[in-house]
């Protein structure tokens, strides 16, 4: 079989840190080609550099044996690569024929010739859609269908899938996946992006294995096993001196008091009746791949999300069931939430480094015409710019003007001096650099040692088995495996958490 | 931060020192080429009349820090003052219509407060239709003629608009002090830091704790309230009130000083100080070209071009995307 694309030693580098690095990977014709990996592994980098969402940094990308390299999604749509997205990129208030001609209308549109062609076209590839509905009105699996006939309408001949079959229900998937075996049939190749390793075995022809942003083994599906391949997932050289040994020496902090339980919860298709509990003096990790919904409850039990009025089930703090509307409510029952994305709901970028840090500090009073003592803002928010070691010129300095590490630093004091029994960290070292991660990390053991209930969200296997003393693992909106740090493995909880 | 002190060349570079340069030239052309300008009696009407768009300008500046927007201030201004009158006229005292209008004016003010903060409707289409059913509700229950003339034998009302303290009108006496206040409670109050913080970042603000809704809530209560005072200063002043002023383009030449006196319609940005400009600005540029006999239309020509040059730089100098601050990402 003859090579349709190849990256040769392709490298992707964003602000000098490699996502992607010396790859070499072949997609042949008519082939499904799954890509396995960790969140964070590189796999979306190099397929979304195929789809032309990023140029490469060095190496290159040949096609049909010709460098080449796209600038935009249109030009690697003009070359026949389309790109199926976990979200879908449909206009939700047209119809599916609207949608499907999409960027490649006439001058004058006929809404019934465009439907009479729809019509036709989704017929040949039996897919039951109206034409006319509204793709608003459309469940995920249709939405994707519609999102496939319109790469195919555009001709193209390579095919990404990112996770398409993390919202659909057994039988839709099954459709999807006799949907692969037809296109394949018809000479398309296919890669194939997913965390359900049972999926991959079962549909792909070739699978590749990346870690880190390196390619660790491409073969035929049939070389594998499940063990085998989460063994390629997570057998990582363990980098430096920053995660040690894992967790294997380290021994659990003893458990105080249960301050957080969690009951039954659910909210839509995310979250499905999660059971959990968090005690005090102890680092709970909570891990899971993406759409496991690990977010969403933590969220929920900070009064960020709404849970389902009816079937929401309950959270308590301390044993008393509370529901908050509003995130204030659980930040003066001491609850704190440290937002993942710091640049959407983490700073105020127009102020000061100390202003950033004081509003925590006022969020937790009431009075509205209360003074702001300056001095009180001095003292006080530098007294946390301190404690968590946050390099700025002065306290003056505007916060958009710091690291990544630094800004995580300042939305971690801002909810540290509110002085919370409960802290939740989402994902707290996302693209923060390699100093202040060893930082923040010591700043969360502090505080669990201080006797605060701590949860860490993470999708970084090393980061939950250094940080915590009790692993717990989500899988499709719950809770599906509990592990105390002796006894976890980085096998253990990947295996919990694939599907 | 920038300095409170801004050296002749970042004066030229901010939005700020420009308005304040344009401002200054405007009045020493005024001054030269117009002798009816410079005189001491239309320097009077100019900080006068200024005072009032001073004062809607605060109410209005206090929002849009907050990010939002309020256009009904006029409606809520108009209605509020003269049912007061029309109240007064049928039998109640005035005292009593003035506090029943005020209560008018608070209540419109909760009521587009909540539209926004739990009916999640976006700012300016709450406003816009609020002000239409305010206008329209007076019109129609409250009072009959457009023109409400001051009630009679009610002497202790004119010193509001006409009185004097120590010489300075009552009505700049009274700019000043809302400034004083305002400026109080943005820079040195819970409620201030907080509102910045909405104004800057939403979500943010919600995940640590500010009472979101209360906020917008008080926001346009304060607006609404604010609106009724002037209209007091408004109606003390020409000895009486024209509801016809809704159908003006005065809710236009409000936002003009706030855009123009340097606060980011995107919320988070801007001091008193900006308003302060932007109403001497505003003021002159209006005093002078009346003086000229400029046509209306010519005037609102004007005005139109202005505000869409304000919005123009307002939207390059306070990006409403974050783009600059692409530091640190991933």
């Amino acid at each position: 079989m003859t090579d349709v694309v190849a990256f040769r030693n392709a490298t992707k580098s964003f602000r000098g840190n490699p996502a992607v690095k010396n790859v070499d990977f072949t997609l042949r014709r008519g082939e499904v080609h799954a890509l396995l990996g960790e969140n964070g592994a590189g796999k979306s980098t190099l397929t979304k550099v195929l789809a032309g969402l990023y140029p490469l940094t060095s190496g290159e990308m040949l096609m049909d044996g010709k460098a080449v390299s796209f600038a935009s999604p249109a030009e690697a749509m003009e070359n026949g690569v389309a790109m199926v997205f976990q979200e879908t990129n449909l206009v939700p208030s047209m119809t599916v024929a609207q949608n499907i001609f999409l960027g490649d209308e006439k001058f004058f549109n006929r809404i019934r010739g465009i439907n009479i062609q729809a019509q036709q076209h989704l017929q040949r590839m039996s897919f039951h859609v109206e034409p006319t509905a509204l793709v608003s009105g459309l469940g995920a699996a249709k939405k994707q269908m519609v999102e496939i006939a319109r790469a195919v309408h555009h001709k193209a001949r390579i095919f990404i899938f990112d996770e398409p079959t993390a919202t659909l229900t057994p039988e839709e998937k099954q459709h999807f996946f006799d949907l692969m075996d037809r296109l394949k049939g018809e000479g398309a190749s296919i890669i194939f992006i997913s965390h359900a390793l049972e999926e991959a075995l079962s549909v792909a022809d070739r699978i590749s294995i990346l870690r880190d942003g390196e390619l660790v083994v491409t073969d035929d599906a049939g070389a594998f096993s499940r063990e085998s391949i989460i063994q390629a997932m997570v057998g990582r050289q363990l980098t430096g001196e920053l995660y040690g040994e894992g967790g294997r020496q380290r021994v659990a902090r003893k458990p105080g008091e249960r301050v957080l339980a969690i009951e039954n919860l659910s909210m839509g298709k995310v979250v499905r009746n999660a059971t959990l509990s968090v005690f005090a003096g102890q680092v709970t990790g909570l891990f899971g791949l993406v759409g496991a919904g690990r977010t969403e409850m933590m969220k929920i039990a900070a009064g960020v999300l709404r849970r389902d009025f009816f079937h929401g089930g309950v959270v308590r703090l301390n044993g008393v069931p509370v529901r908050f509307r509003v995130p204030r409510q659980a930040v003066s029952r001491g609850i704190a939430y440290v937002t993942e994305d710091r640049k959407y709901d983490g700073l105020f970028t127009t102020m000061g480094v100390m202003q950033n840090v004081y509003q925590g500090k006022l969020a937790r009073g009431s009075n509205p015409v209360e003074f702001v003592r300056m001095e009180d803002v001095q003292h006080q928010a530098q007294e946390w710019i301190e404690r968590l070691n946050v390099r700025a010129i002065g306290g003056d300095a505007k916060v958009v003007e710091l690291s990544g590490g630094n800004q995580q630093k300042v939305v971690i004091a801002k909810s540290l001096i509110q002085e919370p029994s409960v802290v939740i960290f989402d994902e707290p070292t996302r693209g923060v650099d390699v100093g202040a991660i060893a930082e923040i990390h010591q700043t969360i053991e502090r505080l669990a040692d201080a006797g605060a209930a701590i949860v860490v969200i993470s999708s970084y296997l090393p980061e939950i088995l250094n940080l915590s003393d009790r692993i717990l693992v989500a899988r499709q909106g719950r809770i599906v495996e509990e592990m105390m740090i002796e006894e976890a493995t980085e096998e253990k909880i990947m295996y919990a958490a694939v599907h | 931060m920038r300095s409170l002190a801004p050296g002749p060349a970042s004066l030229v570079k901010s939005q700020e020192g420009i308005v304040f340069l344009l401002a200054l030239l405007a009045f020493l052309a005024f001054a030269l080429f117009l002798p009816a300008f410079f005189s001491a009696g239309n320097l009077l009407t100019l900080v006068r009349s200024v005072s009032i768009l001073g004062i809607l300008a605060l109410g209005m500046a206090l929002v849009v820090v907050g990010r939002g927007i309020d256009v009904s201030m006029v409606a809520t201004m108009v209605v509020s003052v003269s049912w007061a009158f029309a109240l007064s006229r049928s039998g109640y005292p005035l005292e009593v219509a003035l506090l029943i209008g005020a209560g008018f004016a608070l209540l419109t003010g909760i009521i587009i407060g909540f539209a926004v903060a739990v009916g999640e409707v976006p700012p300016i289409f709450a406003t816009l239709a609020a002000g239409s059913i305010i206008y329209g509700l007076g019109r129609t229950f409250f009072f009959t003629l457009e023109m409400q003339n001051v009630p009679p034998g009610e002497d202790w009302f004119a010193l509001i608009g006409q009185g004097r303290i120590l010489g300075i009108p009552v009505t700049v006496v009274a700019f000043a002090m809302l400034c004083f206040v305002a400026h109080i409670l943005l820079s040195r109050t819970r409620f201030g830091w907080q509102l910045y913080a909405m104004g800057n970042n939403p979500e943010a603000a919600k995940i640590t704790g500010v009472p979101f809704r209360p906020m917008v809530v008080a926001q346009y209560a304060i607006s609404a309230f604010v609106a009724f005072g002037a209209g007091l200063i408004l109606a003390s002043s020409a000895s009486a009130i024209n509801a016809r002023l809704y159908n003006s383009t005065f809710i236009y030449d409000i936002l003009l000083v706030v855009v123009l006196g340097g606060i980011g319609l995107n919320g988070g940005h801007g001091k008193i100080r900006n308003v302060i400009l932007g109403t001497m600005f505003v003021g002159i540029l209006l005093n002078g070209m009346t003086i000229m006999n400029i046509p209306f239309t010519v005037q609102n020509l004007v005005k139109g071009v202005v505000l869409l040059f304000a919005i123009i730089i307002d939207s390059l100098v306070n990006p409403r995307d974050e783009q600059t601050s692409q530091q640190g990402d991933l």
